[in-house]
């Protein structure tokens, strides 16, 4: 605001001298420049649109002209208005269709479309939308018949098929380790769901279900004169367009009729099968919901915050919906998102808002990589501009450089002879008015504070926003949680491919799990030397949210167990199992432990909680080989007799226990805790781990410190015990079933 | 209104550039030694104010690797007549963009503006050279900044280290040996001092090269660039590091171990200094590896044995002496090993057989292509002005630099293969952590 009064102000002034002196060029080289304010601007220029013309061709072709000859050059492209379809259990073969389209056409081979191409120094591609060409002028009659070939007559071989499905599975695989790539897939499909068209995610398996039949009944299908547009732009006139429109694209006819599709967007294409057309657009809906994929060790963490959208381009509210995104976070460096987590926080390379209006399903997404540590601060700050846009005005300054931003990058864009042909395809495909474009700065500069406030409030759902995290899973979870309004699971795992993750395994089949186990017990110590541990007071030292802690677990003989958590001296929690009944002491007072939490009690409640797995665990299954942190592993998925379920991760070389995985409910919502051990020193001739580190419970990340081991002291049973009031005991209870829904960690199921 | 008279008069003055013709400059030095080149084309009304200062990583202390970047960043934190974060501001609230990015070489900073917005660009790029201002927060911030950025564009990237991996094994005495983006260690030792030395010494007008392109009269542009810029003053004369790099001797071959499903094999061989010679043929040889569909790594690697699902070769264009880069990503099942030789394969062929007229011919079909296509953007004009008066020495060469491509013979190529792709080079093996050996 005070820029702009000052600059009016110098305006004035520079107006008095240019009278006073009726020349413009003298006055330049006498004044002294005002360092401190910046010049005032001449008066804006004019922005031109460019035109376009268009005509259509007997067999409906729509052709679209614009002409510029600054360069001596010409834009070629055949593009198509094709639905946009699920491909259901062969997704991939759409865009494979696309990819092949280059690969045979015609009489040419791929090899000989490459040579002939590269021999004009021309450039041309083609997707599942469409084929593009780029060429100089004086090479585009030469281009013509191949880029018509391609686009009306692709072979499609079968050798080029099986060498596409190769690579494209080479490409998934290698989607594993690059986050971005994860980002950007799963990211759909979390936003859009897995079977909406643009949710769907290609995979391994699906890859392998495409078949020639498919590519060609697609393209039939699609590629037609009627639905197609064909755009010349560059150093080309009409009537030149008209005739080569004709020459090589004259003749077309589709092979087939098009057929409209039923009420409920199903579908049957001979050659493809059933297919189902999007019906409605997804909307925004659920709780707010976090979505992990785990990359260990991970440098950053790429975040995604988004949701469909139903806003098409024709709607009147699209332009000020892109105004509040870009005053959010779209292209602009003074955007909310760039400003607070990058200039103020340094969280980040960068931050943006990206608002897609799209005639079929649009959607928004902010997207940001951030380093591992601040992950759910900056989710946390990025909702809390997401809400600040829709409760808070935006400010006349704000306003202002969005608006001027949008104007000049429109301006800018008309650089660019193909922007107008965009333009006109725009028009046409998302049937916009016709001077949509040639009104578009009015329309812009007449956006106010409230339109953009009203925009956020139609168009931003914090409340239902997916928040999709790639990154250090075991770092994360526990901060992710609380960002989350799901309740099972808190948190979702999914693997690259957007699907539920399943822990890999490599097969096992030459030992057993109670084998991985002795292998364990033995590396430890073995049996007898654990024998002699009648009783055990191990101290740790931690710190939770800055305040330190001392932790001390007595154990004693028969599963007797207390322990102690003292801050700065005075005990803050006590837990006792005296054999029979169990109970916890805290500020809420003290309670009876049962069910799940006695049977944690009774089954960590021994030193070396392995050697009495026989009595307290129901199952214990060999999952097979995978790895912690690089290192080779077994994995033991143990049932307890209780119910609950844990998975243990044993080093092959060492036989030591690395990583204990749980699932566990705090306060009614499903959260996974994982202890990693390690250090692991002598006592009393049994190795302990020294160094555990838990990440997943209410306390966040703890890192405990083992300080001290005392053996066999003499712990007598009054010591553990309970004094807990007198009850009637029951006969009988019959342990609750494990919810079916809830997902075990490591996806196997309870029988 | 007078102002509105006077402008739209001197538009009248000029005149749209010729098709398919030269671009047309003009160039001339301030007194304080800041060169300036105008290029006048009215047809869209926006204009690229630019600078590119001769300095980037190659003149970093030893202890200070990435400075010359991290510094980049610091300059847009403000002058004594900007505050913090009002850079930025004052070039989007006038509609336009601003960027810049920084080399082994140089750094070159840009805004693209409305063109009635000239002297705000012009304003803007004088405070940036007469007195930048950065303060604590602004260093902490971008310090934390840069960071996030190499994180994201090196560490959590698969196969982002190959730049960072190549450059420490084929160089050992130049600043070439380390990357742009520095290290995290050396910026966190950076003081008030390094920030100091940096700007007086390199960031004064003799050490720069100003660009004004666009929609301008170049008579009244010269005026507004001369008020801005000419009370400037000229700083000490800049000397170029000249390290003699020992030449090498054999093969520097060595395993990264990366989070990667597909391995990756990465060649680099020395090659003459930007603007030389033979650096045209080199890269004329890396174009024939790599550009476009039918290139010989394209058409090998991935269509014929269906090693590869990515390949490339390069040029890393550097005043003393760059490198070219080939690189191939592995298809599924294929060994580092038997890409490596299918790639050497197709250097030896060139080595051995030469190139035909007719694929000789696509070449320069291809460089007469791109020679257009680079002409289609104003920044892109701007900058390559800029490039070829520092670091090719002659501005001239924006037009004529594609003659030395043209001039060359398919024998050239043969020779360059020869010449400079030999066994004295970098051979990285990039594997999947799986395959470590513990």
């Amino acid at each position: 605001m005070s820029t702009s009064q000052t600059n009016s102000r110098r305006l004035a002034s520079l107006k008095g001298i240019c009278a006073a002196t009726g020349l413009f060029l003298p006055f330049l080289m006498n004044a002294q420049i005002d360092r401190t304010l910046p010049p005032v601007p001449a008066p804006a220029p004019i922005v031109n649109i460019g035109e376009h013309k268009t005509f259509t061709l007997p067999n409906g072709l729509r052709v679209i002209v614009v002409e510029n000859h600054k360069l001596p050059m010409v834009g070629v492209q055949l593009r198509f208005d094709i639905p946009p379809m699920s491909q259901g259990n062969q997704v991939g073969f759409v865009e494979m269709m696309g990819d092949l389209l280059t690969h045979g056409a015609g009489n040419r081979s791929k090899a000989q479309i490459d040579q002939d191409v590269d021999r004009l120094g021309a450039q041309l591609s083609a997707n599942s939308e469409g084929v593009y060409a780029s060429v100089l002028k004086k090479h585009l009659e030469a281009l013509l018949p191949i880029m018509a070939d391609v686009a009306t007559a692709p072979t499609f071989p079968s050798d080029e098929l099986a060498k596409a499905k190769k690579r494209t599975l080479s490409e998934v695989q290698q989607r594993k380790d690059d986050p971005s790539a994860i980002g950007e897939a799963v990211g759909r499909s979390v936003t859009y769901g897995r079977s909406h068209p643009y949710g769907e995610v290609a995979t391994e398996r699906s890859i392998a279900q495409v078949n020639e039949q498919q590519l060609k009944a697609y393209h039939a299908k699609f590629f037609r004169p009627e639905k197609g547009y064909l755009v010349f732009v560059g150093d080309i006139t009409e009537k030149e367009a008209k005739a080569l429109a004709k020459a090589r694209f004259g003749d077309w006819k589709p092979a087939q009729k098009y057929t409209v599709v039923d009420e409920d967007g199903k579908q049957t294409i001979e050659g493809i099968g059933e297919v189902r057309f999007l019906e409605k657009p997804a909307i925004p809906r659920g709780p707010r919901r976090v979505i992990i994929v785990d990359r260990p060790g991970a440098a950053q963490s790429v975040i995604r915050v988004g949701f469909p959208l139903n806003l098409q381009p024709k709607d009147v509210r699209a332009l000020s919906a892109q105004v509040m995104n870009t005053i959010l976070g779209g292209g602009v460096f003074n955007a909310q998102l760039m400003q607070n987590l990058r200039e103020d926080k340094g969280w980040t390379y960068g931050s943006h808002a990206t608002l897609d209006a799209d005639r079929f399903n649009g959607h928004f997404h902010t997207s940001a990589n951030v380093r591992t540590a601040v992950t759910d601060s900056a989710i946390a700050e990025t909702i809390k501009e997401i809400e600040r846009m829709r409760t808070t005005r935006v400010s006349p300054e704000e306003l202002d450089l969005a608006k001027r931003f949008m104007a000049g990058s429109f301006a800018r864009s008309l650089e660019d002879p193909r922007t107008i042909a965009r333009f006109a395809l725009n028009t046409y495909l998302n049937e916009l008015p016709k001077d949509h474009y040639a009104t578009y700065l009015k329309r812009l500069e007449a956006v106010t504070a409230e339109d953009v406030q009203a925009a956020a409030e139609a168009f931003l759902h914090p409340d239902n926003a997916v928040i999709l995290v790639v990154g250090d899973k075991r770092k994360l979870l526990h901060r992710l949680e609380p960002l989350s309004w799901a309740t099972n699971p808190v948190v979702t795992e999914l693997d690259h491919n957007g699907e539920f993750f399943v822990e890999q395994f490599e097969p096992v089949r030459d030992r057993t799990a109670q084998q991985v186990l002795d292998a364990h017990i033995a590396a430890i110590g073995g049996r007898e030397a654990i024998g002699r541990i009648k009783d055990m007071r191990m101290q740790l030292s931690t710190e939770m949210k800055d305040m330190p802690l001392e932790i001390v677990q007595w154990y004693g003989p028969d599963g007797l167990f207390r322990s102690t958590v003292k801050s700065n001296g005075s005990v803050m929690r006590e837990e006792a199992y005296d054999g029979q009944r169990a109970m916890r002491s805290d500020s809420q007072g003290v309670v009876e432990l049962e069910d799940a939490d006695l049977g944690d009690l009774q089954f960590n409640g021994h030193p070396v909680p392995e050697v009495r797995y026989g009595p307290n665990v129901e199952r214990m299954v060999l999952a097979g080989r995978t790895t912690v942190d690089g290192k080779p592993v077994y994995k033991v998925h143990i049932v307890l007799a209780t119910g609950g379920s844990a998975g243990d991760y044993f080093e092959i070389s060492s036989g030591l226990k690395l990583r204990r995985v749980e699932q566990r409910s705090v306060d009614g919502r499903a959260v996974t805790i994982i202890t990693d051990y390690s250090d692991y020193q002598p006592a009393g001739g049994v190795l302990f781990p020294r160094m555990i580190t838990q990440t997943g419970g209410p306390a966040g990340e703890l890192v405990m410190k083992v300080e001290a081991i005392d053996l066999n002291t003499g712990l007598k049973p009054a010591f553990f015990a309970t004094n807990l009031p007198e009850r009637k005991v029951e006969e009988y209870i019959e342990p609750e079933e494990e919810n079916p829904l809830e997902p075990t960690p490591d996806g196997v199921k309870d029988e | 209104m007078k102002n509105l008279i006077c402008s739209s008069v001197i538009m009248l003055a000029t005149t749209a550039p010729a098709q398919n013709g030269a671009i047309r400059y003009t160039e001339f030095d301030l007194e304080n030694g800041l060169h300036v080149i105008l290029h006048e084309d009215r047809s869209t009304p926006i204009v690229c104010v630019s600078v590119m200062y001769h300095v980037g990583s190659k003149n970093e202390d030893p202890t200070r690797r990435g400075f010359a970047h991290f510094f980049e960043h610091l300059l847009f934190e403000g002058s004594a007549n900007i505050g913090r974060g009002e850079f930025s501001k004052h070039v989007e609230k006038a509609g336009g963009v601003l960027n810049a990015n920084t080399t082994a070489d140089r750094t070159y900073y840009f805004e693209v503006l409305p063109s009635n917005q000239l002297e705000l660009g012009l304003w803007l790029e004088s405070e940036r050279m007469l007195h930048a201002k950065v303060d604590q927060k602004g260093v902490d911030t971008q310090r934390e900044v840069v960071k996030e950025e190499r994180r994201q564009r090196y560490e959590n990237q698969p196969y982002g280290s190959i730049l960072i991996d190549v450059l420490d094994r084929a160089y050992t005495v130049h600043p070439y040996r380390w990357p742009t983006i520095g290290f995290m260690e050396d910026l966190n030792a950076a003081s008030e001092s390094d920030y100091q030395a940096f700007y007086k010494g390199y960031y004064v007008p003799n050490n720069a090269v100003l660009v004004v392109a666009g929609d301008i009269d170049p008579t009244r542009a010269r005026e507004l660039v001369s008020r801005y810029f000419k009370d400037i003053p000229r700083g000490a004369d800049v000397t170029q590091p000249v390290v003699e790099e020992p030449p090498m001797h054999g093969e520097k071959r060595d395993i990264v171990h990366d989070r990667i499903q597909l391995p990756a094999v990465v060649l680099a061989y020395r090659i003459p200094p930007t603007g030389s010679a033979d650096f045209y043929a080199v890269d004329l040889v890396n174009r024939l590896l790599s550009t476009g569909n039918s290139s010989r790594l394209s058409t090998a690697l991935k269509d014929q044995q269906q090693k590869a699902i990515a390949t490339g070769a390069f040029s890393l264009p550097f005043e003393q002496g760059g490198l070219a880069i080939m690189y191939a990503i592995a298809n599924a099942g294929v060994e580092a090993g038997a890409l490596e030789q299918a790639m050497l394969a197709e250097v030896s062929r060139i080595q051995n057989e030469g190139v035909p007229k007719e694929e000789f011919a696509k070449l320069m079909a291809q460089l007469e292509m791109e020679n257009v296509q680079d002409r289609a953007r104003i920044a892109g004009i701007a900058s390559d002005l800029a490039r070829c008066h520092m670091l090719l020495g002659d501005t001239r060469l924006v037009n004529t630099e594609i003659d030395r491509y043209l001039a060359l013979t398919p024998e050239d190529l043969k020779r360059a293969a020869s010449t400079y792709f030999t066994g004295n080079r970098v051979v990285l093996h990039y594997l999947p952590m799986s395959q470590k050996q513990p």
